[in-house]
């Protein structure tokens, strides 16, 4: 079985192979031996050895991530968001590329109310200049552009209730 | 005064904690729910369970109506308002007065008079315990700008501006000269105003690196005071307690000692009974001032109880009772370990802290020696979008500071929280920096450390880690993650996180 996995922006080419009790893994070509068990629906009880006889002990943690075909991989403490890509999805998905370029629409990243608006259409603002605050879950929380940039549109009102996701304001 | 049935008027953690101390002492008890919190840990615990309506805290915990309405159904002879929500409510504390019923706290005027944080520092000051110089007035929203700035000249800049009704942070804002003024004080009275009800505010001389220290006391019905070993709350994000430990390394035991007798002072002045909290500034020469008296039991109270091995939850429901208090004072006084509290939110520190609510998928706290969750999380339940964010406090102790330190950092890597972001791994990296770990710090440190990191994320995985990962989600897949019911991500996993979004979106 093979496995094409987008880590921090790399694509790790995973190939599965069963030996004996366990798997023989590759990972962009490093090898491994490993020994797998299911604990229950999310967690995993790996023992990865050195080839040598030795066994490290890797408890881990999956489940479904943000977006489709994502899963947060818990290990050693630390989460790692893994993308599935599968050969159809990279081909449909060709297009899309390029995320650091266009608008940005900065979204309401849960429902609020809008306590200020910090600029208006026009403005030129820095990268992590804040744009609008919006009170959720007791805290007032300022959302900020993630370039620089100008605002073509702001979408909302001081005073106004926003769902999760709603657009608050567009730089280009 | 009989306590044998407890209403809790709150939720989440604090409520749980409260149903815990009643249970020990086998005392009976009520919870009350909002409509989101039907399945929530603190309903399932209680005796019994009332609802009070929708989720917006103004329609539900905050109804004083529904409370005492709630205890005369369900027969409780007393009530415990937690912190936030009603618990500094002199209207609420009087009400349950006026319905017969013990309000485990202090008395109405007391919480009152504490609640203005102008008489508060007026009551400090004739206690002889000295206050951060500044104005002893409300400054109301009819007191012209002019008038204002008049005041800051002659305090001096820098300047903390503060909302009279304050507490967490909030209508609180630096002033570092003239030309911020105007800003700071339209920003600070509409948050106060929106808060809290109250837009008046108050301006004290900023102290450039001081530390938050803040003195717990406990004070019966017949005149005893009980101040215990001083806790550390310095470690702050944007004015928000995030660790809170005990003892305090800058604090020795003569200036304990005369902290505090002087935090004593400043709750016998003023007849309080119950537990308090008097905070105070720290500054670089020593000296401390009076900050402002929480009239409550406070959210890191834990650390005083593994420092001391009092039960503060207890003790505040004999005190209602009309007991006196038994605690050696000099027990009080004398750490027996140090302890150590993280308040774990449900936010994305690598994501400016935002809150992150949704569905807790996986929830595993850590266990073992030395080691304390205080939690209203469920498994499978969501973190709701209406009330604060924390979802535990995590408390470690050990003999020492370095032990305690390394115990959190052990009870931090068992910790797991999955389905929702939390500041976990930002704790991590804290109890990693070497000036944390020297005890150099002051109120600042955080926000200025946040700065000087410029954003660089907490939650990153080494390259080895990415390489288990891989191999993780490879063999996940392989075993039938995600489409077989046996293995990997259950359906039903799936429906939570379906059910998740759709909340998300709603």
């Amino acid at each position: 079985m093979q496995y094409a996995l987008r880590i921090g922006g790399r694509t790790r080419q995973v190939v599965l192979r069963r030996a004996g009790q366990g798997w023989h893994v590759t990972v962009d070509g490093s090898s491994f031996d490993v020994h797998a068990a299911v604990v229950d629906g999310a967690r995993l009880s790996l023992v990865v050895g050195d080839g040598a006889g030795a066994g490290r002990s890797v408890p881990a943690v999956v489940v479904p991530g943000r977006e489709a075909d994502a899963l947060d991989v818990a290990v050693n403490g630390t989460t790692v968001a893994v993308q599935v890509a599968s050969p159809e999805r990279s081909r449909r998905r060709g297009g899309a590329a390029g995320d650091d370029t266009g608008p940005q629409r900065i979204t309401a990243p849960m429902p609020g109310k809008v306590v200020r608006v910090l600029v208006a259409p026009g403005d030129t603002v820095a990268a992590k200049q804040g744009l609008v605050v919006v009170e959720a879950m007791k805290m007032e929380n300022e959302l900020r552009a993630t370039r620089p940039g100008r605002v073509t549109t702001v979408a909302v009102a001081e005073g106004q209730s926003v769902d999760a996701g709603a657009v608050l304001a567009v730089v280009e | 005064m009989p306590v044998t049935k407890v209403l809790i008027a709150n939720r989440g953690e604090i409520a749980v904690r409260v149903i815990r101390a009643c249970r020990d002492m086998g005392i009976a008890t009520v919870a009350v729910y909002s409509e989101c919190d039907r399945t929530a840990r603190h309903v399932r615990m209680a005796d019994e369970a009332y609802p009070i309506g929708p989720n917006p805290p103004r329609e539900s915990y905050l109804r004083i109506d529904a409370l005492i309405a709630v205890a005369r159904a369900s027969g409780a002879d007393a009530v415990h308002p937690g912190y936030g929500f009603l618990a500094e409510n002199e209207d609420f504390a009087a009400a349950c007065r006026d319905a017969g019923l013990t309000f485990i706290g202090p008395s109405p005027e007391v919480i009152e008079q504490m609640g203005s944080k102008t008489a508060a520092r007026q009551a400090a000051m004739a206690a002889g315990m000295p206050v951060v110089p500044g104005t002893t007035t409300p400054l109301g929203a009819d007191v012209p700008d002019a008038e204002v700035r008049r005041i800051a000249e002659s305090i001096g800049y820098p300047l903390m501006l503060k909302a009279v009704s304050g507490g967490g942070g909030k209508g609180m804002r630096v002033v570092n000269g003239p030309e911020d003024l105007s800003g700071a004080l339209r920003a600070a009275r509409s948050e106060a105003g929106s808060a809290f009800g109250d837009s008046a505010v108050y301006l004290e001389r900023r102290l450039l690196r001081p530390r938050h220290i803040e003195v717990q006391l406990l004070a019966d019905h017949h005149g005893t005071v009980i101040p215990f070993v001083e806790r550390e709350c310095s470690i702050q994000r944007r004015h928000q307690k995030v660790i809170e430990e005990s003892p305090s390394l800058a604090v020795s035991p003569d200036l304990r000692r005369r902290l505090t007798s002087a935090a004593a002072s400043v709750a016998a002045r003023v007849g309080y009974t119950n537990a308090g909290t008097i905070e105070c500034l720290l500054d670089e020469d020593g000296s401390f001032y009076f900050l402002e008296m929480n009239t409550r039991l406070q959210v890191e109270h834990p650390v005083t109880e593994m420092v001391s091995g009092v039960d503060l939850v207890q003790w505040q429901i004999r005190i209602a009772r009309g007991e006196r208090l038994t605690i050696d004072p000099e027990a009080a006084l004398t750490p027996r370990a140090h302890a150590i509290e993280c308040r774990i939110y449900a936010e994305d520190p690598d994501n400016q802290f935002l809150p992150s609510p949704g569905r807790i998928l996986r929830l595993q706290a850590p266990q073992g020696p030395g080691v304390r969750d205080d939690s209203g999380a469920t498994e499978g339940l969501a973190v709701p979008i209406f009330y604060d964010p924390m979802i535990s406090k995590l408390i470690a102790w050990a003999d020492d500071r370095p032990q305690a330190i390394a115990r959190m950092r052990r009870a931090l890597r068992e910790y797991e929280v999955h389905g929702i972001k939390t500041t976990i791994p930002f704790f991590r990296w804290a109890l990693d920096d070497a000036d944390f770990l020297a005890g150099r710090f002051d109120t600042a440190f955080i926000d200025r450390t946040l700065a000087e990191r410029g954003g660089a994320p907490f939650d990153q995985p080494a390259a080895d880690d990415e390489t288990l990962a891989a191999i993780a989600a490879a063999l996940h897949l392989a075993l039938g993650g995600g489409t077989a019911p046996a293995v990997g991500v259950t359906p039903a996993v799936s429906a939570w996180r379906q059910q998740a979004r759709v909340e998300a979106l709603r």
